[in-house]
């Protein structure tokens, strides 16, 4: 029969608030890919450095002379094996190498004609420091047209494009969080309109603007609370869709990424709706608390 | 209890609808201000209520000058009145008990302390069994009553109404000046704003009337 539920109750729901709901939603949806997509950033850029850190490749780019690449190849390798804190040393066959050029010029006739480069994939015994110039030095010296490539630059580009990816995504979270507030702040401001009289009459019964303010902000709370998880919740959904993509084998975007999120990794959308509900709950109060010294 | 002296009081730029009124309301005293509509009532029990403050004059309430009160504590104040509005001013969303209920709420009183009150008042102004009902259901009649419980619950220690019993018959007009009288009885002082000569004579009660925003003193109380 009563008011169960404290000074919330006191607030009727507003008839018009459907628009503010979807806005909400759509914000929390958006805010959870990009959220999404700094986590996904972040674990390919770990996966990719992890893969890179320990290896080292060698190109013997084709000299004028064909019988010159084999020889130049061998004589790389033999550089290689013997270099102490090298674990393993081995060229690409042909096909290898042709299969890796593939998502990029194709695999017809042609291809195979093209004078590709050779390459050797070298493991490095891991904790195992190696003198990179010196070992140029020796591969120059017996294979001239040898280039020795540690990953390094490639690393320094992906964890530049990971870092890139997450702080893009850390600045979209922030506009959508200005904008999450500014609309709850226009919502309220709506709202104590909506409800000049009921404020002026409880203010008149004796209620501080602690308990109007706390009806408000409850209210907003609760209502932003439950759009923002829907919207997070549809963010999940795509994120296991393109999961499930991914499991099915369909690239979703070449060469980018699968865009799935793992299982353990979905609880993190948890976080948009949570801090949604937090500005919100902030916002209207401060916007009450400032209109209500403005009037009384 | 309450005191004004040389009050007056005009919106904006407009005439005075108050001018030099002076009075004193003694703790436990029961009062009726009468006037013609737009003598000045509703403005002077606004005046009480802190909802609006005097162009000139004093007005002091319980014992405290009102112009040098600061505005942080006058919620305490408005807690001791109970105030019964002419337009009732219920809130529709609420049900008769939630409306009656809320000024013990923003007294801070819990639920269970008082379920028990509420029924029993809601009971004695005839609408024990309306109290799930929402004001818009309700006639002109049943929701003054609901306001006038909401103005009493809280057994303030002072009673202003506007007309209080200008939707209801005479016999639940009785009721509620009975309902007044008791808790003027129990040391609530009491001033009730009307113009039913039959509610004033029936009383013997202190009368002032306003008469083109001035005071006039009728009648003291009787004994």
């Amino acid at each position: 029969m009563s008011l169960r539920g404290g000074a919330n109750s006191i607030l009727p729901r507003e008839k018009g608030a459907a628009p503010l709901d979807v806005v909400i939603a759509v914000m929390a949806f958006l805010a959870a890919l990009a959220l999404g997509a700094s986590l996904i950033a972040e674990r390919t850029a770990v996966g990719w450095r992890a893969g890179l850190s320990d290896r080292l490749t060698v190109q013997i780019v084709p000299p004028a002379q064909s019988a010159g690449l084999d020889r130049e190849t061998e004589a790389a390798l033999v550089v290689l094996r013997a270099t102490p804190g090298i674990a393993h040393a081995a060229a690409l066959s042909q096909d290898q190498t042709l299969s890796l050029v593939q998502p990029w010029i194709g695999s017809d006739a042609l291809v195979a004609e093209l004078p590709l480069p050779r390459l050797i994939d070298a493991t490095i015994t891991p904790g195992a420091q190696i003198d990179l110039l010196a070992l140029t030095h020796e591969l120059k010296r017996v294979a001239p047209d040898s280039l020795l490539d540690d990953h390094a630059r490639w690393i320094s580009r992906l964890k530049g494009l990971a870092e890139a990816i997450t702080w893009s995504a850390y600045g979209i979270l922030l506009l959508i969080a200005i904008a999450t507030a500014s609309a709850v702040a226009f919502a309220t401001r709506a709202g104590l309109e909506a409800h000049h009289e009921m404020v002026e009459l409880l203010h008149q019964m004796g209620a501080q603007s602690n308990f109007i303010a706390r009806a408000f902000e409850r209210h907003y709370f609760a209502s932003t609370l439950g759009a923002a998880f829907v919207g997070a919740a549809l963010a999940a959904l795509f994120f296991l869709g393109a999961g499930g993509l991914e499991f099915a084998g369909i690239e979703a975007v070449p060469f980018l990424p699968p865009l799935g999120l793992k299982l353990a990794e979905i609880p993190w959308l948890l976080a948009v709706p949570a801090v949604s509900g937090i500005i919100a709950l902030a916002t209207a109060r401060l916007s009450v608390m400032a209109a209500l010294r403005q009037i009384y | 209890m309450v005191r004004f002296e040389n009050v007056g009081m005009r919106y904006g730029a407009g005439p005075e609808v108050l001018r030099d009124v002076t009075f004193v309301l003694e703790a436990g005293s029961f009062t009726f201000l009468t006037g013609h509509s737009g003598a000045g009532k509703t403005t002077l029990l606004k005046l009480i209520d802190m909802m609006e403050p005097p162009s000139r004059g004093l007005v002091t309430l319980f014992g405290r000058d009102l112009s040098v009160t600061k505005r942080a504590e006058f919620p305490a104040l408005r807690r001791r009145i109970g105030v019964v509005f002419q337009d009732f001013r219920l809130l529709d969303h609420l049900s008769a008990f939630d409306n009656v209920a809320l000024p013990l709420r923003l007294a801070g009183r819990r639920e269970n302390e008082y379920v028990q009150d509420v029924e029993e008042l809601l009971s004695w102004v005839g609408l024990g069994d309306r109290m799930r009902a929402k004001p818009a259901t309700l006639s002109g009649g049943e929701q003054q009553r609901i306001a006038i419980a909401r103005a009493v619950v809280a057994r303030p220690d002072l009673l202003i109404a506007d007309e209080p019993t200008g939707n209801v018959d005479a016999e639940i007009g009785q009721r509620l000046i009975r309902l007044f009288a008791e808790l003027n009885r129990l040391g609530t002082t009491v001033l009730i704003a009307t113009h039913d000569r039959a509610l004033i004579e029936g009383m013997r009660a202190r009368e002032m009337r306003l008469v083109d925003g001035r005071l006039v003193e009728l009648r003291t109380q009787r004994p």
